[in-house]
């Protein structure tokens, strides 16, 4: 049964961690925290070292982390650093800090003066993905590498790099996977199930994700397709961690049949070569020009051009925009889009404000209703031959 | 456009019509050199301006973490930072057009928590005030918002772009970075507009800006003297040298103003006002009204010696042996000197103790944080800054407001958070020999 699989995933990503870190901890491995898509998890992996994106779940409130951020920063941020200050992170052996957004790049020095993480380290990623720009990049993994194996005493090897990338992938083809149930008409998973997936994926080392995407994987295969829904929607931005939002989405008889998030799809990169000479090379390449992040200046026009691919192949009706208020990077795009598409027309798109940890308000049901009413009656126009 | 039609767009008309009203009135004052240097000069750029305009010469856009020393060496491109038309009308304009732009800024879809100075960008470039750009130049210092402002940039220049990077870091790598994009950025320039930097050129406005920064610091010394002698409000207006003057001699000759007053008013040791207490003023100017600095000197005995503006690193000059020597220097100076860059990019130690420098070397007694509602890397530092004040027996007050937009908080609000905290705190504890 899905829902039992299901059930257990849902359980492990309730909290910022749960019994299989527990276990890896047992195991005298260590724990290396980090915020941003562009720390490779495999390079952390080969240190030996359980890669884990930090999240804010299960924090009740943030006002540890307002104390030291104020109430001016993004809501995610400071869910997680008031787990971090409160010490509810104790199981970190390492935190690797960068420039992702200034609210990110601000939790770095808070680690630093606040917490007794025992190996701590910055990587600077560069503002735009150009082809000049990469060896910068190059260079910071090259010497977080260096980092990793003066702290954690061992060699990241070819072989250890080779077996880390192969062990992620093998997450993101799991991933890809679920991503192409959703797509039917009638899908065997709904958005919510497919973020409480994603999100297990970033929480759980792979070994045990993989073991349970396949016992899921399988059981889906036996389950009864879900109804047509009254809209497809895909559902972008940021951080989002928290699949109630997705489900108050959904609630409103709309599915999100594709996403592009930080936590979602947009994590699921393609597969990297493991056979070339140079295999950190090969992993920054495609972690610095295949990720688009609106944190890069300059690439919106690609970003843009790739969300009207993605929406067609998902057949979507509209097109969600979620960001977490004081997100400027996200900001930038929102304008950005809406913007083109006042001129392309691509999509209708819904843009909701959130805040992190709060459980989806009528407000936002409210809106997605309307949003939703919006596409059927277009869709109903379309039909009838009449220019909506 | 020719430049008459665009000196009739009402957001140039006013600009036009008020700046010389503004001048008269500060030139009644002889001694205020430093402030009608800054505003004379202000006049010959939008004079210069429009005849760019009129000879259809290239505009190159930038947002404000960018200085203009490259596109001034690119002959007659003219540099436009696109905060420009809104921050002028914030100063010296019509407040109600800076209020303007904010809200087609907003009305355009950026987001309402994203900070002002965008706004004043995005809504002037939404209205079509600004000449079509031949290039634009993005670049992520020293903010989010100036990376929100870059992609904004991107979007609607409709030119070919260009991005910098500044890094978090500020070592030799980090130099050296920044310097090898502001090659590509020169070859970038020459390419679109079809013409080659001179290389004597370069050098001409590399001395100048090293000349300026000189000047700047000479004038920061004066500053330190006890009490103050010069306006406090001259030192947070020095933001417009670096954005639109660096590698001028307009720029040199706004600082030897500025260091000129500075000078004779303290030899001559004039005061137009009582100093009691001397603050560092941290984060942002009240832009929107800058009278309330004097307000504050003749009300409460209130000075700014120094703030993040004014502040002036001494992290050497631009060498300018050869073409290497100089790129390298302009990367020094938009990493490691210049203000905002250096203090809000990296890590917080940087911010904190670029502070401690001008308490101790500006002789002040508190610090005033101005938290612009939106600057969110100031705030998301604000704990750490507050313990370390709080360690360093540093009277500090903070308060909330929005640089560009009044209504956020009223300047009645402003100026009663500093009255009390002068009134209640700082000078009891002065006069207690604290
Ligand atoms: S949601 Fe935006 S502000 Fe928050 S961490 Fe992500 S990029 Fe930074
Ligand atoms: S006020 Fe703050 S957020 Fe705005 S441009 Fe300046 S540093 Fe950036």
């Amino acid at each position: 049964m899905p829902e039992n699989v299901l059930r257990e995933l849902r359980g492990l990503i309730r909290s910022h961690t749960n019994r299989h870190i527990d276990e890896w901890k047992a195991a005298g491995k260590p724990v290396v925290g980090f915020f941003c898509q562009y720390i490779p998890p495999e390079l952390v992996l080969a240190a030996g070292a359980l890669p884990l994106r930090l999240r804010g779940a299960g924090s009740e409130d943030s006002s540890t982390g307002d104390a030291y951020m104020s109430s001016h920063v993004c809501t995610y941020v400071r869910h997680v650093m008031s787990l971090v200050l409160e010490d509810e992170y104790r199981f970190l052996d390492g935190f690797i800090g960068s420039n992702t957004c200034d609210h990110v790049r601000r939790t770095y020095d808070l680690f630093q003066k606040k917490t007794t993480v025992p190996f701590q380290w910055f990587v600077s990623v560069p503002r735009t993905a150009r082809k000049s720009l990469f060896s910068y990049y190059y260079n910071e993994l090259q010497k977080l590498k260096v980092a990793l194996e003066d702290h954690f005493q061992l060699e990241i090897s070819p072989d250890r790099l080779r077996e880390a990338i192969a062990r992620m992938r093998n997450v993101r083809d799991r991933l890809r996977r679920i991503d192409a149930l959703r797509l039917p008409d009638r899908p065997k998973l709904n958005g919510t199930e497919a973020a409480v997936v994603h999100l297990a994926a970033h929480a759980l080392p792979p070994e045990i994700f993989v073991d349970l995407a396949d016992r899921l994987l399988e059981s889906l295969e036996a389950r009864e397709p879900l109804e047509i829904p009254r809209a497809r929607l895909m559902l972008i931005g940021a951080e989002l961690d928290e699949p109630d939002f997705v489900a108050a989405i959904e609630s409103q008889g709309a599915r999100v049949v594709a996403d592009n998030l930080c936590f979602g799809s947009r994590s699921v990169l393609p597969a990297i070569v493991e056979d070339g000479d140079n295999l950190l090379k090969t992993l920054a390449e495609t972690y610095f020009f295949r990720l688009s992040c609106a944190r890069m200046i300059g690439n919106f026009p690609d970003r843009w051009e790739e969300l009207k691919r993605a929406a067609h192949h998902a057949r979507a009706d509209g097109v969600v925009f979620q960001r977490l208020l004081f997100c400027d990077p996200w900001g930038a795009d929102l304008h950005n889009l809406q913007l083109r598409n006042r001129k392309e027309n691509a999509f209708p798109v819904l843009a909701l404000s959130r805040e992190y940890g709060v459980v989806p308000t009528g407000q936002v049901k409210t809106r997605v209703q309307a949003f939703v009413e919006k596409i059927e009656i277009t869709r109903a126009k379309g039909a009838a031959g009449v220019s909506p | 456009m020719n430049s008459n039609a665009f000196a009739n767009i009402p957001e140039w008309k006013e600009v036009f019509d008020t700046l010389p009203t503004i001048r008269k009135f500060f030139a009644g004052d002889p001694h205020m050199l430093g402030l009608n240097s800054l505003l004379e000069n202000l006049s010959i750029y939008f004079d210069r301006f429009m005849d760019h305009v009129e000879r259809r010469d290239p505009f190159v856009w930038y947002n404000l973490g960018f200085s203009s020393e490259l596109v001034y060496a690119m002959g007659d491109a003219c540099p436009l930072p696109v905060e420009l038309l809104g921050a002028v009308h914030s100063l010296v304009g019509n407040h109600r057009m800076s209020l303007d732009f904010i809200d087609t800024a907003q009305a355009s879809g950026v987001p309402a928590d994203c900070c002002s100075a965008d706004k004043l960008a995005a809504g002037a470039m939404h209205k079509g005030v600004y000449p079509a750009p031949a290039l634009a130049v993005g670049v992520n210092t020293p903010c989010d918002a100036q990376v929100m402002n870059a992609q904004i940039l991107a979007e609607l220049s409709g030119a070919p772009f260009f991005s910098i990077d500044v890094p978090y870091h500020d070592d030799e790598e980090a130099i050296d970075h920044v310097a090898a994009q502001l090659k590509e950025l020169v070859e970038f320039m020459e390419e679109v507009l079809g013409r080659s930097m001179d290389l004597d050129r370069l050098r001409e406005v590399c001395e100048h800006s090293n000349r300026m920064t000189e000047t700047l610091w000479e004038w920061l010394d004066w500053r330190k003297l006890v009490p103050l002698t010069q306006s406090s409000k001259v030192v947070a207006l020095t933001l417009v040298l670096q954005i639109l003057f660096t590698g001028t001699a307009e720029g040199v000759e706004i600082a030897q103003s500025l260091l000129r007053e500075a000078r004779e008013r303290s030899e001559r040791n004039e005061r137009f006002f009582e100093e009691r207490v001397r603050a560092v003023w941290y984060q942002d100017a009240v832009w929107t009204d800058m009278q309330i600095y004097d307000w504050f000197e003749r009300e409460l005995g209130l000075t700014v010696p120094v703030d993040v503006f004014g502040y002036y690193a001494q992290e050497g000059l631009i060498d300018t042996r050869n073409e290497t020597t100089m790129f390298k220097g302009l990367a020094n100076k938009l990493v490691r000197c210049q203000p905002m860059s250096r203090q809000f990019r990296g890590n917080i130690d940087m911010y904190i103790r670029d502070f401690m420098n001008m308490m101790e070397g500006w002789n002040a007694d508190c610090c005033i944080f101005a938290g612009h509602v939106t600057c969110k890397h100031a705030w998301g530092g604000i704990g750490l800054f507050k313990e370390a004040l709080r360690k360093a027996d540093i009277p500090l007050l903070i308060f909330e407001f929005d640089m560009f937009d009044p209504r956020t908080t009223p300047w009645e609000d402003i100026y009663f958070h500093v009255e009390r905290f002068v009134e209640e705190i700082v000078a009891p504890r002065k006069s207690r020999g604290m």
